[in-house]
């Protein structure tokens, strides 16, 4: 609740920093604010509140959610010291709309009232399509802002379509309210709580680009900055998916039955379409777009799943899945720069050919991420995917483990190209200076993701 | 608060429906049929102040207007909050005024931002 | 918690060292790599003291956070400070230590000096971890973690391609041996559900004798002592190992890593009294051991060589004291060997460095004038290995030799034999190393020098310890308290609760005793003499390696051909197999691999048309979809 507030004051405060001379207070402001807000939401640790008149619920899987939007978001404003070089960029509205994007993503963490949901949605969405069009110099950046923008109204639509029929059928908004009502129907609910049901999910798998409603995905990653690529690819996919843990497992657990096919044969046509185009690629940026659909499918088995493990499952994968993909961008922005062609940063796998001959550390920062993401041994990634396909086994879903698997065997082809672009091919990647902060997020990121690929009972122990 | 509802109580909003839907469409249907209709090249030539059309109509706005568009309607749907607030004024009490106090300001920051911004400024 | 406190600062500080100097190689300066280096042990030797000093027979757990939790198999990372556990560390950090110090004489020449105390320190982390982690996991991490060591070290001049090929046979050889402990770790979790290390013994002990499962689990962890502790068959990487730097073989090779086995046993001895039949087993494994390397240590011409096979022999000793359930008597060898072991091969070191890097005792000769101390210290550790009163060695072997003869006759007369041989071939290579006159070259017998002070005082206390090390635990026959047997005693409570007959009082009479001592000192001293009579007073040297030799000293001078044995029966078919295997592959899997490929590529094209860029397309595919779903769920049945 208090960084909530706290957030949304420091939003508007940074609105103002903006106006001083100097540019360079920006960026440290705003990951002391962020991290004021990761201090001041721990204090509610181990407590259990209800806020804003039962609108929003905080406990520990809150929390731990929240916490790794902020060490996600906290990254990536560590990441962005290149804004403060460029002269049409406006850093502290980024930072402000970073923050306030924030403050959504944590409604949506703690809803318990689904006004408090959609609010929190929009608000991310809302911020979300004006940072991807920042670039406005560039066309594909407007036309990524514009297409999210449609398409993410579109899902808004049925999303508030759903709410009223689940307020039709139950007469209440809250979480609990229609948990009760669907125990007191004695097994036949009314229609209109499936309509609103699913349609509620489906806007909901939108947001956090399911198969089939994923076709955004690539062209708004490809096409926003690299940094809010990163910020996307986390930080909506994490509040994503806290909401639809949320929404199933509190309200939805007893109807079970009901959904879990739709949302299994979703899983499974995510995973397919994630992984398989990933193959393609020639585009790095555009090959993790498709990568996070695919990681959407592996957090969607969790769902689908919906069991004990669940909970942890989800934290820990969304957990080593932000880190591993904020650094492969970090990385990215980085060797990006480096080569243009017609005025535009160079993405292709191409651009990292030779990159461990003088670059030894981003090299080895991305082949970690990689790794992570591949689900390799000894990477937290590795643990995450352990945990998700635990659970699918607890509800015995083989089938699906099996195209789970089968889907990672693909990831490692794609993965593992730019692991071989940097260590075996040749290239004249010169020297790359980086600033210390930023090499130390990097690095990091990566102790963390080796740590806790060691060492997953470290995690599992808070939880 | 009465939670069962059956189609029947619906029904107010059905006939609502009908009639709202019914008057468009019958009085489209009725103008378009009983008015006169007469053709000329002066008549169907689209009319502007008596000064003759020139170029396209689609021609690009300045960004400004739709800003101060925007902003406008902004601050004036915020303002109706002041009515229900002057309502309930009294019972509302301490508390009210505080967090109305908190919303003024807001609404205030964010117009020294607009000032700063220099998006009031015309040229 | 003090203690608690104490115990995560005896591991971490090496760690702490090898950080520092691994991140650091090159930038910190050479005068500072030794300093850091050698701090990390030698604080570690002190908190171990301080623990041990503080230890009050109560065992104490160190949790320090739950590592893996599946399923109900939970495994936290713990450490466990008992007595066994005491013991082994004191022993590690303390030649640790001795030997880190040696080592900044020894290399501090080297171009790859900070890498060096690096990797020792990481060595020592890891078998920090592998003596005090309270279950076979943590055991097993520091078990790969010292084998990763060694073979980095074993290969540290990797420039030289024998070297590399030493390394990776070492490498190969302990992964053999880490499968068998690996298969022993997998099946306790499935018969114990645990892999604590009081959980699983307080399970076991409710098993009767003889237990097929504990059979089982017993030969496969003894497996994986066999490749660490260079048992028959898998021992022929350890004289091989001696390619590494000397101080190295000191440490990983004679001290600490290659007595894990040891240490492995003794943990899991309620699992060995419950099984009988591998204990007869790791007996006659023992013996042979034994026998087969001190013979062949018998005619070997390289000072390390000679030594590697003893040490590979004394190994053989350790198994032979706990397969007839003498653990304490083990455990105690283990200790006076990594004394008087460590100072042979340092002792060694020193000569190879005064002489040139020579290793041929051929070369060598009369070098007690030109090394007064070296020649001191390594007089006192032969004397200690040839199991003469008082020193070390007499003790630890004569106990291992009593509880042999109380188990078995016999191997207590092959015990006896080795120990003849072991004394023959230690003061054959003393007198060939230091009596007599200088065989070496003119130009090398000018530079003859004793070696710096950081080598001599390492010397001189492991030569202290080499003399006062078997008064640790005198037996009663001699008047003695037997006070390691009495600090270790609690270790053994379960195995005693499941086998009371085996740890009965001795049935030997004091008499008994007395003679059994008189035998296996009269039977070292007289080897002794025989040595001094053939090598100092006739002067025989060892022929060149191109002299045809007698057919019983050709077969133990190359080392029984076990060598060229194991490349015959094992190499050879493997390599054709893989080849095989290689020219199948070439034409089915990889058909199946490239076409699932293929498959992969055109799916993945297809796909990639949906991907059309227009608006228009995907808010149909959209609602399409959801049509779909809607349809699916509520008109279709399932």
């Amino acid at each position: 609740m208090l960084p909530i507030i706290l957030l949304s004051v420091f939003g508007i405060v940074l609105l103002f920093l903006g106006f001083l001379k100097t540019r360079a207070v920006l960026l440290p402001a705003a990951l002391l604010f962020i991290l004021i807000a990761l201090g001041a939401g721990f204090l509610e640790w181990n407590k259990s509140y209800l806020y804003f008149g039962d609108m929003l619920l905080i406990n520990n899987l809150a929390i731990l959610f929240s916490t790794i939007v902020l060490i996600s978001a906290f990254m990536v404003v560590a990441l962005s010291g290149d804004f403060l070089e460029d002269e049409m960029a406006q850093p502290a509205e980024y930072y402000a709309i970073l923050l306030f994007s924030i403050v959504g993503a944590m409604m949506m963490i703690g809803y318990e009232n689904l006004i408090m949901l959609f609010v929190g949605v929009e608000i991310l969405s809302v911020s979300m399509y004006i940072l991807t069009g920042s670039d406005k110099r560039n066309l594909r950046s407007n036309e990524a802002a514009l297409k999210y923008f449609l398409m993410g109204s579109f899902a808004t639509g049925f999303m508030l379509f759903g709410m009223a029929l689940l307020y039709g059928a139950v007469g209440s908004f809250t979480l609990t309210d229609i948990k009760s009502y669907i125990l007191l129907s004695h097994g036949r609910p009314s229609l209109l709580l499936y309509m609103g049901e699913l349609l509620v999910l489906i806007g909901m798998l939108f947001k956090v680009s399911a198969a089939p409603f994923h076709f955004w995905t690539p062209d708004v990653y490809e096409g926003a900055p690299t940094l809010f690529t990163a910020f996307m690819s986390t930080v909506v996919k994490t509040a994503g998916f806290a909401a639809l843990l949320q929404l199933l497992s509190v309200s939805f657990s007893a109807i079970y039955g009901f959904w879990w096919v739709i949302l299994a044969a979703i899983t499974a046509l995510t995973l397919l379409a994630g992984n398989l185009t990933a193959v393609y690629q020639n585009s790095f940026k555009r090959m993790m777009a498709y990568s996070s659909i695919s990681h959407a499918g592996y957090l969607l088995i969790g769902l689908a799943a919906l069991g004990q493990q669940s909970r942890s499952a989800l934290v820990f994968y969304s957990l080593a899945y932000s880190l591993a993909t904020i650094s492969a961008f970090g990385i990215l922005l980085l060797v990006a720069k480096q080569h243009t062609t017609d005025g535009r940063p160079d993405e292709s796998y191409s651009a990292f050919n030779g990159l461990s001959r003088n670059n030894p550390l981003l090299a080895f920062v991305l082949a970690v991420s990689m790794l992570s993401l591949a689900g390799i041994p000894l990477t937290a990634g590795f643990w995450g995917k352990f945990m998700l396909f635990s659970a699918a086994v607890d509800r015995g879903m083989v089938w699906i483990l099996i195209l789970a698997v089968l889907m990672s065997a693909v990831g490692i082809y794609y993965y593992f190209r730019v692991v071989i672009a940097m260590y075996f091919r040749e290239g004249q990647a010169g020297r790359i200076r980086v600033a210390p902060f930023y090499q130390f997020i990097l690095i990091a990121a990566t102790a963390l993701t080796i740590i806790l690929g060691i060492v997953p009972g470290l995690f599992q122990n808070i939880m | 608060m009465n939670t069962t509802y059956l189609p029947s109580d619906y029904l107010p909003i059905f006939i609502q429906l009908v009639l709202a839907l019914g008057f468009i469409v019958g009085s489209m249907i009725v103008s378009h049929n009983i008015g006169p209709k007469r053709h000329s090249e002066k008549k169907d030539d689209p009319f502007e102040c008596g000064i003759p059309v020139k170029g396209d109509a689609r021609t690009p706005i300045s960004i400004k207007y739709f800003l101060i568009a925007i902003l406008f309607v902004l601050f004036d749907v915020e303002v109706i909050f002041l009515y229900p607030w002057a309502v309930n004024f009294k019972g509302l009490g301490m508390e009210g005024f505080i967090e109305m106090i908190l919303f003024m300001g807001l609404l205030l920051a964010g117009f020294y931002y607009i000032l700063r911004k220099g998006v009031l400024k015309w040229e | 918690m003090q203690t608690d406190l104490l115990a995560i600062l005896i591991p971490l500080l090496p760690l702490i060292g090898f950080i520092i100097n691994g991140m650091g190689f090159r930038h910190v300066p050479k005068g500072l790599v030794g300093i850091l280096g050698t701090l990390g042990p030698l604080v570690s030797f002190a908190c171990s003291l301080l623990l041990f000093t503080g230890f009050g027979g109560q065992t104490i757990k160190v949790p320090l956070f739950d590592w893996i939790t599946v399923g109900h198999l939970n495994i936290p990372f713990a450490f466990q400070i008992d007595q066994l556990s005491l013991i082994m560390l004191l022993i590690v950090t303390g030649v640790g230590s001795l030997i880190h110090i040696y080592s900044i004489g020894y290399m501090k020449h080297d171009e790859g000096y900070g890498k060096f105390m690096a990797f020792l320190n990481l060595f020592l982390f890891f078998m920090l971890l592998l003596v005090m982690g309270s279950n076979y996991v943590i055991m097993f991490i520091g078990w790969e973690g010292v084998g990763l060591c060694s073979y980095l070290l074993i290969g540290f001049w990797n420039k030289n391609t024998s070297y590399n090929n030493a390394a990776r046979k070492a490498f190969v050889m302990n992964r053999i041996g880490d499968l068998g402990f690996l298969l022993g770790i997998f099946m306790i979790m499935g018969a114990f559900g645990s892999v604590e290390y009081t959980e699983v013994f307080e399970q076991a002990a409710g098993f009767p004798i003889g237990d097929a499962t504990v059979v089982a689990i017993t030969m496969l962890l003894f497996v994986g002592a066999m490749g660490k502790s260079a048992q028959i068959p898998l021992y022929t990487w350890l004289p091989d190992a001696m390619a590494g730097p000397t101080p190295v073989s000191a440490l990983i090779h004679a001290a600490t890593m290659v007595t894990a086995g040891i240490y492995m046993v003794v943990r899991s001895n309620v699992l060995y009294t419950l099984s009988p039949v591998t204990l007869e087993i790791i007996g006659g494994i023992a013996i042979a051991t034994a026998l087969l390397a001190a013979s062949i240590g018998l005619v070997q011409n390289d000072i390390k060589k000679v030594l590697a096979y003893s040490t590979v022999s004394q190994l053989g000793y350790m198994f032979l004291g706990l397969s007839v359930m003498g653990y304490t008597a083990g455990m105690f060898h283990v200790m006076t060997h990594a004394f008087f072991k460590a100072l042979l091969f340092l002792g060694a070191g020193s000569v190879i460095h005064a002489v040139a890097d020579e290793q041929d005792i051929r070369k060598m000769g009369g070098l007690r004038k030109y090394l007064p101390i070296t020649y001191w210290t390594f007089l006192i550790a032969t004397i200690a290995i040839a199991g003469i009163p008082p020193f070390a060695g007499f003790f630890s072997k004569d106990e291992i030799l009593m509880h042999a003869y109380q188990h078995n006759k016999l191997l207590w007369v092959l015990g006896v034999i080795g120990s003849a041989m072991t004394s023959f071939y230690m003061f054959r290579l003393l007198f060939l190393t230091f009596f007599g006159r200088f065989r070496g070259s003119e130009h090398t017998r000018e530079h003859l020098h004793e070696s710096p002070a950081t080598m001599t005082v390492p010397l001189v206390v492991l030569a202290v310890l080499s003399i006062i090390g078997g008064f640790f635990n005198v037996p009663e026959a001699l008047g003695g308290e037997a006070r390691l047997a009495e600090f270790l005693n609690p270790i053994f409570n379960l195995s005693r609760r499941v086998r009371p007959s085996a740890f009965g009082e001795t049935l030997l009479t004091h008499s008994e005793e007395y003679m059994l001592m008189g035998i296996s000192t009269a039977v070292a001293i007289v080897s002794a003499i025989a040595a001094y009579v053939m090598y100092v007073q006739r002067v025989s040297l060892p022929e060149a390696d191109t002299v045809e030799r007698p057919v019983v000293q050709k077969v133990l001078y190359n080392k029984y051909y076990v060598d060229e044995l194991y490349e015959t029966i094992i190499v050879k078919p493997v390599r054709g197999l893989g080849d095989t295997f290689y020219s199948f592959g070439e034409f089915i899997i990889d058909g199946i691999v490239t076409g699932t490929g293929w498959l992969v590529q055109q799916a993945s094209g297809q796909l990639r048309r949906l991907q059309t860029g227009s608006i228009g397309f995907y808010v149909f595919a959209m609602v399409v979809s959801i049509a779909a779903i809607l349809c699916l769920r509520f008109f279709v049945r399932f």
